[in-house]
């Protein structure tokens, strides 16, 4: 007669495991200069999988009928069942970021504990479609924090010079 | 630009002492370093006013420096960068595009992969979580063993063994240049 409630308490608190268990705990990702924090991903030491929706907010990236879009680099996904870039479970759907990466022949490291993911450059959008002449572009603040952009500065001869007070 | 992970703590006093009239900016996170393949500083790149590329990645002293090993025309750099100022494309110092692309640094995978490291290091090191920062720049430095640029920072935090470790890394360099020579040669129209 004692067993019941104790079955019942036991079934509910594995059924509470297996839902929380589901997902791993929040990451940080490292993505050009900035730091994207994701609340829910899979657990995978090796895969980093988000939900599509977050997809734009890390590399730019959307999630289309065609593939993972971003200006004119287009990588094919499969837009249904499970693939390696794209698939379900628990109920939702997930984006493999580092799979688009090693598509893209986009270097990255993962460290565990903190759980942090770092993402290099991708190589196509340094190379090509962009004239490799062209100074690539950039925002950084000036000494009162106001951001100045390289671009500001077309119509002037620029000499550009980086140093280090170390 | 200071490529400087101190930010303006650590860069604004230079700035101030050199009482410059330019634009300077603060570049914690090295993006520049890494958007034109930067492995050194000074490191100076001239952009014309279409904002393309003239003379890419040179040692960029103002005037001629010499130490240890090290001797740099600075003088012959200013004197070029006057004549461009003066004369635009027509300068004997603009290089021809075929040369700027020829002379563009090379980007490798490991270098990439590198670039993801020591970025987690700079996280790292801005958490307070002074192991982890050193063992990614650790490998930022075994992956891209050109980039003084990673050493540097790296050692600024370090600053008793800073000369130390500097002088180390320049003895293992033998017969190799510490800056790649400045080619300065004017071309002929």
């Amino acid at each position: 007669m004692t067993f019941k409630p104790v079955l019942g308490i036991l079934i509910g608190m594995a059924a509470l495991r297996a839902t929380s268990g589901a997902f791993a705990d929040p990451v940080t990702v490292l993505y050009a200069d900035r730091e994207i924090q994701i609340d829910s991903t899979l657990p995978d030491a090796s895969k980093l999988w988000v939900s599509p929706e977050e997809l734009p907010r890390i590399n730019g990236f959307e999630v289309k009928a065609d593939g993972a879009v971003l200006g004119s680099l287009r990588v094919a996904v499969e837009p249904q069942g499970d693939g390696d870039l794209l698939m379900t479970r628990e109920g939702r759907r997930w984006f493999n970021v580092t799979g688009l990466a090693q598509r893209l022949n986009q270097k990255f490291v993962h460290q565990a504990d903190p759980a942090v993911w770092s993402f290099g450059p991708i190589p196509a959008l340094r190379d090509a479609g962009r004239d490799p002449l062209e100074a690539p572009d950039f925002e950084l603040p000036d000494r009162q924090g106001r951001p100045v952009r390289l671009s500001s500065f077309r119509g002037q001869k620029v000499l550009l010079v980086t140093w280090a007070s170390w | 630009m200071a490529q400087d992970t101190g930010g303006e703590t650590a860069a604004g006093p230079w700035y101030d002492r050199a009482q410059a009239a330019y634009t300077t900016l603060i570049d914690v996170k090295h993006t520049i370093s890494s958007l034109y393949g930067m492995v050194n500083v000074p490191t100076g790149v001239w952009i014309d006013e279409k904002g393309r590329i003239v003379r890419p990645n040179e040692v960029a002293y103002s005037r001629d420096v010499g130490f240890l090993g090290i001797s740099v025309k600075g003088s012959q750099y200013v004197a070029a960068l006057r004549d461009w100022v003066e004369k635009g494309a027509a300068s004997a110092y603009a290089l021809k595009p075929e040369d700027v692309a020829q002379r563009l640094p090379k980007r490798t995978e490991a270098q990439d992969l590198a670039e993801a490291h020591f970025k987690l290091g700079l996280y790292f090191h801005f958490k307070g979580l002074a192991a982890l920062a050193d063992q990614h720049w650790e490998a930022a430095q075994k992956l891209n063993p050109e980039s003084w640029n990673y050493h540097r920072q790296d050692w600024a935090f370090t600053p008793d063994q800073a000369g130390a470790n500097w002088m180390a890394k320049y003895r293992d360099l033998g017969d190799k240049p510490y800056y790649a020579p400045l080619e300065l040669e004017p071309q002929r129209p």
